[in-house]
């Protein structure tokens, strides 16, 4: 059914052609770019999380010398209009909409608000004339979690709200809730937390906006997922026509969810930059990175299951509370995502889900590779808990619960349909790649030594773009777009809204393209970051690999199609006739009628043509994703605790997952990897860390602590054959499974370790502390020393 | 003063320090450098972290520091930090103050009213603090040449491979005829200095390796302390690691003396 | 400010600091050479490392007027060598990460090309572990660092190949 003919890269690890600049320190990130006149920002910001700002006086810092301007909030909000958030208005968001100034004029909400930008000659200098700023605050009582956020009483961080609630409370019910509990043999309760922590990416925000005032033109250098959300973020912050604005992008540092439209700290350099005629740089150190960019995943369930005694999960009653920090971003907006995705590949019969949202003195939650992951959290959590009390093996339990794949599919309870999805079989395979029974003999050997091994498996599905939706496409990103171009020397230039941030499009890409159009890999170029050229795209959201791989097959088919209709007329033959490969445009069956691509763009550009033949050899191409599908599979982790000093080590992990067809394995396997590494980060060692006082506890590297190449093991992936579910495009997207499942794995398996003490867990974050807290908790006495938190020792060792 | 600048220049960059003046003392080819003088090894304040790492007197004759040095973050780091950086910055979870405290090594100062010699008991004083005087200049440290028939090790608990100690150990004792003495046990993370384990170390003088009496001395040694809590780990969390690193340390220590490594 | 006068990739260069100025960014700035990343500005996270007298040092924690009269490489440095070094300026280390898709956004990509040309450099027979340590002071958010470890050791054994003369063994594709 596939029809991509001569498949020679597709499928392939074609080697990336963004590395030979990568490899040489070549790429162009945002901080590489230098212009004549440039000048650099730097922010004036709160040292503290709640606070009315009672006057800002930058005399001194204005006469510092190399300081070129100081712009407070009250001046930003003279040369800006306001507005809301360009992702929440991109995503449609209709609930309660904070109003706030760019920078903080009369009040800051949390460590790190920016009140006053200094523009000067250097980042050196710029930073010296921050300290010269004074600023006068009148602390007001900082609100630190969502508990004191959602009370009354509370100081509202917003006046115009009037209260912190910054998604309105709602429930909504999918089955019969009701019956489903009431006939349920068991109903059991859980609280569970997932902690904050954030995306965290090797080059941070930042900006170069350079104002023309000749031209009237704004070119903003940027590092985002989207050159035109930007670019629609700066134009209507300042007032100005869109096509006034140009984006451009280069090599862009990582994101996972960070850089999408312009923060308000990009506005203000954009805005200053307009304001001193000259180009002004902003780049965040990591500092501001950990401090102000954006975090994610504080959130809190109240979880009942309705569950039967053979194990089946029959329904699911979530209350959710999510923190949302304090201004607005994606938090408001992920729990309608985490009702759709809870009943997962599950033959879940009822849902009821309620949330709320919660803004606090806190970095704003934004979007963290797969947003709404803690709806797998919870629910492979919960599947382990009820196995434990039922006494069935996780797998098993799965297993029985697990949507069988039927004609046409099973219906999520929430909706969507279960097309294609292999949840069953990657359960199977990864019993297979693993050998539990011999697991668990070694595991009790261990045991017996003192040493507590762990084992754990989780399942999960991801929209990747997800399946045919019967409305047809919606939003902007219901529809991807390509333009597609045969240039005079024979290179078919691919121009795409995707900006990638290291998911390799120039090579998939160019991939599928060559593929289908049939020209060496070498012949064909995507062009991405500059907006005046390529079309809308934002790439997240795991859908590029369908959405953009399918514009760029369809309109490779396309542009072919064209190309052969001017070849015909060149070389007298009937385009039917007429192959592409290597290449060359030749009649089938005839070899030495060959051409070269290149010479027919040649003569397709050079103007001179037979009458009747189209020259023009570009097109654009649109795609809807087709018939779309779920990427997922089941992950499975091995772990040792040390429960002397509550270190865990990851020995082994195992990957059985099903992305659809595999434009490039490597890059597949690349992105699997690097969200796992980030899962296991999440549970072992990564946390955005609050005081009582509002003050930010992890602001460097110290106490932010990243996964190194010591604490992410080698990891297995195993591909499943997949389910072709769309006659051309069956490549599904991957960004963001490996971090979606891979802290329930890590969790699942750290349990199944600390088991003899009968400890349970109820939250992500497990540091070294914390597995000794768990420990002592379950099983007091047990440890040597007997260890409490907090407590001092007493007790003696015990030895097995 | 800057030499290794691996702690004083993030200070800079966070702008948690804000000298006027800066000295550079990284061109000072004197203060570098490892010899080996009456028992002693001598190393100058300005030899780079590395350059212990990769000598041969220090891995002859001061056994427990050449253990200790590859555990100090990452190899760049000791590729421009210094053993008189470390020692004079004195951060209370960092590897050569405990290894200077269990070895009671020597520290020379040069000020302006001359020389002075101060014992590690008497070197560390607080968080950060040494008994250097503003005016004086650390030029070298001495440690003891280890006996025949010592065992050491450098055992800690650490969140991540490099990182600072959580809770280390400096352990250093000689077992002769299966017995041990000079038994040497200095801790670092559980306080604002170096803790040196006395009462584990009276424990053990005389006895044989055993898991009872490595259990008991780990009780001693953390029977009293009241260790620092953060983001890493409470009080309480510091204590029982203690008490696990000094079992595992002695354990290390005495096989390292039964393997006859001197 | 002070002059100095230093060598770096082979060229004598001189510049001007302030005497606050790292080595990091006298290098991106003032001699516009981009290609040393400035992640952490603390010394944690390595993408800043370059080699200075023969040692990968990270150039966060060094001031620019520190390095005078001394010899820094930095990525755009590393000339290729050896018979592996296929695309032009590639080295073997280069080269063997390229086949091993090494790397994704790029960010982290030239400090850990310079500790890992530092490590090989003095240690060309490290296993995987000691690779791994190695390597565990530099972060890397994209790749989980598999990808990384396979390009150190495909470039280790193609290196060995080089020395020893012997066939090729079966490579990586």
């Amino acid at each position: 059914m596939t029809a991509i003919a001569a498949e020679r890269y597709t499928g392939a690890s074609i080697k990336r052609s963004e590395d030979p600049r990568i490899l040489t320190g070549a790429g162009r990130y945002v901080d590489d770019v230098k212009l004549p006149g440039m000048l650099h920002a730097a922010f004036v910001r709160s040292p503290m999380a709640h606070a009315r700002v009672l006057s800002v006086d930058a005399s001194a810092a204005r006469a510092l010398p190399g300081v070129v301007a100081v712009l407070t909030g009250a001046d930003l909000e003279a040369m800006t209009v306001p507005g809301p958030d360009a992702l929440m208005a991109l995503m449609g968001w209709k609930g309660p909409t904070p109003q706030f100034t760019l920078l903080a004029t009369d009040k800051v909400r949390l460590v790190g608000d920016p009140v006053a930008v200094v523009i000067a000659g250097s980042r050196y200098l710029a930073e010296d004339g921050c300290e010269l700023v004074e600023v006068d605050y009148d602390d007001l009582p900082p609100v630190m979690d969502a508990a004191v956020a959602l009370d009354p009483g509370s100081p509202p961080l917003f006046a115009n709200l009037g209260d912190n609630i910054a998604r309105t409370h709602s429930r909504h019910e999918f089955g019969d809730v009701a019956a489903t509990f009431a006939n349920a043999d068991r109903v059991l309760d859980f609280h569970i937390d997932v902690h904050r922590h954030q995306n965290v990416p090797m080059e941070g925000r930042g900006c170069v906006a350079s104002y023309d005032a000749g031209s009237g033109v704004m070119t903003m250098y940027a590092a985002t997922q989207s050159v035109h959300v930007t670019r629609i973020a700066v134009a209507m912050r300042l007032g100005m026509e869109q096509d006034k604005v140009r984006v451009l992008a280069g090599d862009i540092g990582g994101s996972f969810g960070l850089k999408i439209g312009a923060s308000r700290e990009e506005l203000a350099v954009a805005a200053a930059s307009r304001q001193v005629g000259r180009p002004v740089k902003w780049v965040e150190d990591r500092g501001e990175n950990l401090t102000v960019s954006g975090q994610a995943r504080e959130e809190s369930f109240d979880v009942r299951a309705a569950v039967g005694d053979d194990g089946a999960l029959l329904g699911l009653d979530v209350k959710m509370v999510v923190d949302t920090g304090s201004y607005p971003g994606m938090g408001a907006m992920v729990p309608d995502i985490m009702e759709a995705m809870l009943p997962g590949p599950y033959k879940l019969a009822a849902l009821g889900f309620e949330s709320t949202g919660a803004i606090t003195n806190k970095a704003s939650y934004v979007a963290y590779r797969g947003p709404w992951a803690s709806e797998t959290f919870v629910r492979e959590r919960v599947l382990n808990l009820i196995a434990k009390d039922l006494g069935l093996d996780p797998v098993e339990i799965r297993l029985r619960n697990v949507a069988p794949r039927t004609d046409p599919p099973a219906v999520m309870i929430t909706g969507r349909p279960l097309a294609g999805v292999t949840s069953r079989e990657s359960l199977e395979r990864v019993a297979q790649l693993v050998d539990f029974p011999a697991f668990r003999q070694r595991q009790a050997e261990a045991r017996a030594h003192g040493r507590y091994l762990g084992i754990g498996v989780a399942t999960f599905i991801e929209a990747a773009p997800g399946p045919r939706s019967p409305e047809g496409p919606s939003g902007p990103m219901g529809m991807e777009s390509m333009r597609l171009r045969l240039t005079e020397d024979g290179i078919v230039v691919l121009f795409t809204g995707q900006m990638p941030h290291g998911q390799s499009h120039q090579t998939t890409l160019a991939q599928i393209a060559a593929d289908e159009f049939g020209v060496p890999f070498e012949q064909v170029r995507v062009v991405v970051g500059d907006s005046d050229v390529v079309p809308f795209g934002l790439t997240g959201g795991s859908r590029s690999a369908t959405m953009t791989g399918g514009v760029a097959l369809h309109g490779a088919r396309q542009l072919k199609a064209k190309v052969l209709d001017f070849a015909a007329h060149l070389m007298e033959a009937s385009a039917q006739d007429l192959l592409i490969t290597d290449g060359n445009v030749w009649v089938r069956g005839d070899p030495a009628s060959a051409i070269a691509v290149s010479e027919v763009a040649r003569r397709a550009a050079s103007g001179q043509s037979e009458a009747g033949a189209d020259a023009r050899l570009e097109v654009e191409a649109t795609f809807d994703g087709g018939e779309g599908g779920w990427s997922g599979g089941t992950h499975c982790a091995i772990v040792d605790v040390d429960i002397e000093t509550g270190i865990v080590k990851v020995e082994r992990y195992v990957a059985a997952e099903d992305c659809g067809a595999l434009i490039n394995p490597a890059v597949v396997e690349g992105q699997i990897r690097g969200g796992i590494a980030q899962g296991i980060g999440a549970v072992l060692l990564e946390r955005s860390a609050y005081g009582e006082d509002g003050s930010f506890q992890s602001a460097t590297f110290m106490d932010y602590l990243m996964p190194t190449a010591c604490d992410v093991p080698r990891i297995e992936i195993e591909h499943l054959e997949t389910v072709p579910l769309d006659a051309d495009v069956n490549f599904r997207g991957v960004g963001e499974g490996g971090m979606i499942v891979a802290p329930p794995t890590v969790v699942n398996a750290i349990e199944d370790a600390l088991s003899p003490f009968g400890v349970r867990i109820y939250e992500q974050h497990l540091p070294p502390a914390r597995i000794l807290e768990l420990i002592a908790a379950a099983a007091p006495g047990q440890l040597t020393g007997g260890f409490a938190a907090g407590g001092r020792g007493t007790g003696v060792a015990r030895r097995r | 003063m800057l030499a290794g600048g691996q702690s004083l220049i993030p200070l800079l960059a966070l702008r948690l320090a804000r000298p006027a003046v800066l000295i550079d003392i990284n061109g000072i080819d004197e203060l570098s450098g490892v010899s080996a003088i009456d028992g002693r090894v001598v190393i100058g304040a300005m030899t780079r972290e590395y350059v212990a790492e990769e000598s041969g007197t220090v891995a002859d004759t001061v056994p427990l520091l050449a253990a200790a040095l590859p555990l100090i973050g990452h190899e760049a780091i000791r590729s421009r930090g210094t053993i008189g950086g470390s020692l004079a910055h004195a951060d209370p979870a960092a590897e050569l103050p405990a290894v200077a405290r269990a070895l009671d090594a020597e520290f020379v100062v040069r000020g302006l009213s001359g020389e002075r010699v101060i014992p590690a008991a008497e070197w560390f004083e607080g968080y950060l603090t040494t008994s250097r005087r503003p005016d004086e200049l650390l030029v070298e440290v001495r440690f003891p040449a280890a006996e025949d028939d010592t065992g050491v090790s450098f055992h800690e608990v650490a969140r991540r491979h490099g990182d600072f100690a959580i809770v280390g150990l400096a352990t250093s004792l000689v077992l002769s005829g299966g017995v041990i003495s000079d038994a040497r046990l200095a801790l670092t993370g559980v306080s604002d200095v170096p803790v040196r384990a006395a009462a584990a170390e009276e424990l053990l003088a005389g006895e044989r390796p055993s898991t009872e009496l490595f259990d008991e001395a780990a009780r001693r040694a953390t029977a009293d302390l009241d260790p620092p809590g953060d983001l890493h780990g409470s009080p309480g969390y510091r204590k029982t690691v203690a008490a696990a690193v000094v079992r595992r340390g002695l354990r290390a220590a005495a096989d390292n003396a039964a393997k006859g490594s001197n | 400010m002070a002059d100095i006068t230093l060598r770096v990739n082979g060229a004598t260069r001189t510049g001007s600091p302030e005497a606050r100025k790292t080595l990091a960014d006298f290098l991106r700035d003032d001699l516009n050479l981009t290609g040393t990343h400035v992640g952490c500005e603390h010394g944690v996270c390595g993408a800043c490392t370059v080699i200075l007298d023969g040692r990968a040092v990270r150039s966060c924690l060094m001031l620019a007027v520190q390095a005078a009269g001394r010899e820094v490489t930095t990525i755009e440095g590393l000339a290729p060598d050896g018979e592996h070094g296929g695309h032009e300026g590639l080295g073997t280390l280069q080269q063997a990460m390229w086949d091993s898709h090494s790397f994704q956004c790029g960010f982290c990509t030239p400090g850990f090309v310079m500790q890992a040309t530092a490590f090989l450099g003095d240690h060309p027979d490290a296993d995987e572990q000691q690779i791994r340590e190695a390597l565990s002071g530099n972060i890397c958010r994209c790749t989980g660092y598999q990808s990384i470890i396979d390009g150190v050791l495909l470039a280790a054994q193609r290196n060995r190949t080089l020395r020893n003369r012997e066939p090729l063994s079966e490579e990586r594709p």
